[in-house]
């Protein structure tokens, strides 16, 4: 697929800002969603809208079906072992409040450690903060080397009878590296301590097999993979599932109701508590349809390929630019790029390339930390899909001149 | 900075000035041109010494940092800014050129509407907890803060009647066993009250999507000396059935604020809300142009 045939099935790549046509390079912020997305989100709202889980009747019946036909969608795109090992949720970041919230009530406690990676969002860094401060453990950091690679031959230092789980990002959000998660799995399992993998960024840009990685949770979110907002989806070990207590109390998450006691339903519906996105969920059918043929297009692989070579060249080449997550030996660079320019502050940067069409992010990218370890207040970031050509980038490249030549 | 005198070499008036600067702006129809000129602007702002720019000067935004600073001298607010990025800086240049060195009064009572005028404010808004928003907020409270202390010492009462335009005049005081505030007291407390005022636009009225400080419910906020919040506040209709659940979360967000000994909340249906009341924000968030009449709907 050329991006050009791409572009058409996605709506909003096709307006102008302030009179110049739109260059979307804010991807993994959120990607924009193709008609099919759009489209089924408002056929399901406007056709077999009824509760589901529910009732009897036949819109309740069909919307059922479509939310768990998207349950087996959904195990397929990770590979996962059962469908009961899928939990919906409202995204990545619900994913990780549960998993921090039932996983930590269940297996941590005061004195042990939980160990995170200097480069995770915030939402891979908070819910575990607020679990510390809450059974008086310890977050343990992993650090990045000064290129943005993670320092994974520390990690077994950082490991002690205490640690209790493991939390990192598939690929940083800043960094746009892809972290050898196989490797940080294998060595955290050989001392029995689980792996999280916060998936936002990687189920976008790898072909994600939870089965052959092994971690024991992925977490991540359907607005990023073209599907609509508000979804997301926690894939757990069963064994965990099993062992862990519910999230929230409501209807549908329970067996039977008694004020003396309740008992919950078996997972995934002990963690689906309450009316469920039923409207939306269903989108992630076309959307990771849509996401893994992108990831195994050779086409489209080699648009990205060219695109990510031809903006490492280009603002590794410029010396006022400071470009982080540059790729080293083996590792693997997706098409997205945090930067610093010598002189001139992101968010002048990215106020002027808005004015000339282009969205891009500015500031910490939640990532705060990270920010910190390269000593700086934020930076530019512009991340790029299947549906970006080259001519964007080459665009980009001009603008992001002018605006420096503007402000230095 | 830029100065406040005319090519006439007369001193501009504070609307003659705000009117100069719309005008300036509205030569420049690319945005890209009314960037080069805030530029030139920032660049051209008087300097900021690097060690005053201190955690309490700081105004945190998410993107780019400022730093204000203010004093009163001759009855009049001056104020010193700076900035990390240099479009805000050239967007503060613009500002402490209209506002810096009038009287407090003059300031408390202006809409900061050329904002809007020129662009601006539709242009970074959208920006999360933008520091420049923030500014404006800190250079309002400061100027009504002032003035509310002129005021007390001129009168030798306590001002009353709050001002309609944005609700709250800080540092209005009724309560006679409070005793007079000095200026220390005022200063001293003026970073309490944009705490509890952001407190406050946290809670948002049940019915309305604008938070209950710029739909102008709040008709008085007083902060003591022990820091107790004693607040007069309205509801848009006297029957509001969420009345009690709405004060509550109230009392419970200013007794969050960090600081804050204790919160006092007083209903009062005189004078009756009408949409008048609301701020400017409010107007915006609402889609209101306020030269029609057409707010009626809100009380549907």
């Amino acid at each position: 697929m050329k991006p050009e045939e791409i572009r058409s099935q996605f709506p909003a790549l096709g307006q102008t800002v302030y009179g110049k046509p739109l260059v979307y390079l804010d991807n993994a912020a959120t990607a924009q969603r193709p008609w099919a997305v759009l489209d089924k989100e408002r056929q399901l709202a406007s056709t077999v809208n009824g509760n589901i889980h529910r009732a009897v009747h036949k819109l309740a019946v069909d919307a059922t079906e479509e939310y768990e036909k998207t349950r087996d969608a959904v195990r397929d795109f990770l590979n996962a072992g059962s469908r009961e090992e899928i939990v919906f949720t409202s995204g990545t970041t619900m994913s990780i409040n549960l998993v921090a919230s039932c996983f930590g009530e269940a297996f941590i406690g005061e004195g042990d450690e939980v160990i995170v990676s200097v480069a995770e969002h915030h939402s891979n860094i908070v819910p575990w903060q607020l679990l510390c401060q809450r059974k008086k453990a310890t977050l343990k950091v992993l650090d990045v080397d000064e290129f943005g690679g993670l320092q994974v031959d520390t990690l077994e230092k950082l490991i002690s009878q205490r640690t209790k789980i493991v939390a990192i990002s598939h690929i940083s959000n800043v960094l746009g590296l892809v972290n050898p998660v196989s490797e940080i799995i294998q060595i955290a399992h050989a001392h029995d301590i689980p792996v999280l993998v916060d998936g936002a960024q990687g189920s976008i840009h790898e072909k994600v097999d939870v089965k052959a990685m092994d971690c024991d949770f992925y977490a991540f979110s359907g607005h990023k993979v073209y599907g609509a907002t508000g979804t997301g989806v926690l894939y757990g070990k069963k064994k965990w599932l099993d062992a862990m207590p519910p999230y929230m109390g409501g209807g549908e998450m329970i067996e039977t109701v008694r004020f003396s006691r309740t008992t919950f339903a078996p997972v995934p519906g002990k963690f689906e508590a309450g009316t469920q996105n039923f409207n939306a969920v269903p989108t992630l059918q076309e959307a990771l349809q849509l996401a893994r043929r992108f990831q195994e297009d050779v086409e489209v692989a080699q648009n990205e390929y060219a695109i990510t070579q031809f903006l490492l060249d280009t603002l590794t080449a410029d010396s006022r630019i400071h470009l982080v997550g540059v790729p080293r030996g083996t590792q693997v660079k997706v098409p997205l790029f945090s930067f610093t320019v010598e002189g001139a502050h992101h968010e002048d940067i990215a106020l002027i390339l808005d004015k000339m069409g282009i969205a891009v992010r500015s500031g910490q990218m939640c990532a705060e930390p990270l920010m910190d370890r390269f000593g700086v207040t934020g930076m530019l970031r512009v991340s790029f899909a299947p549906y970006n050509t080259m001519e964007e980038a080459e665009y980009f490249v001009k603008c992001l001149n002018k605006a420096i030549a503007m402000l230095v | 900075m830029p100065d406040q005198v005319g090519h006439d070499g007369k001193h501009m008036t504070l609307e003659e000035k705000k009117q100069a600067v719309i005008e300036e702006f509205s030569m420049y129809d690319e945005w890209l041109d009314k960037y080069e000129y805030l530029i030139e602007l920032g660049k051209a702002l008087e300097a900021y010494p690097e060690e005053e720019k201190t955690e309490d000067k700081l105004i945190k935004g998410c993107q780019s940092r400022v730093w204000l600073d203010y004093e009163l001298k001759d009855g009049k607010l001056f104020f010193r800014a700076d900035s990390d990025a240099i479009i805000t800086k050239g967007i503060i240049s613009l500002l402490l050129s209209v506002y810096s060195g009038r009287t407090p009064e003059e300031i408390a009572a202006d809409d900061f509407g050329f904002v809007d005028a020129i662009g601006l404010r539709e242009n970074l808004s959208p920006t999360r907890a933008n520091g420049l928003v923030s500014m404006i907020e800190t250079i309002k409270s400061a100027a009504r803060e002032m003035a509310d202390q002129a005021r007390h010492d001129d009168n030798g009462e306590m001002a009353d009647q709050v001002g309609h335009d944005d609700s709250v005049i800080p540092g209005s005081t009724r309560n006679p066993e409070d005793g007079v505030l000095t200026a220390e007291d005022v200063a001293a407390l003026q970073p309490l009250y944009a705490d509890v005022i952001l407190a406050l636009k946290q809670v948002y009225d049940p019915e309305i999507p604008v938070n209950i400080y710029d739909l102008g419910l709040i008709y008085e906020l007083n902060i003591d000396k022990e820091r107790k919040v004693s607040i007069l506040m309205t509801f848009t209709a006297p029957n509001c059935p969420m009345a009690d659940e709405v004060m509550h979360e109230v009392e419970e967000s200013v007794k969050r604020v960090p600081g804050v000994t204790g919160c006092h909340i007083e209903l009062t249906f005189e004078p009756v809300w009408d949409r008048s009341m609301l701020s400017e924000e409010a107007r915006v968030d609402l889609g209101l142009d306020y030269e029609e009449d057409d707010y009626g709907k809100l009380n549907d």
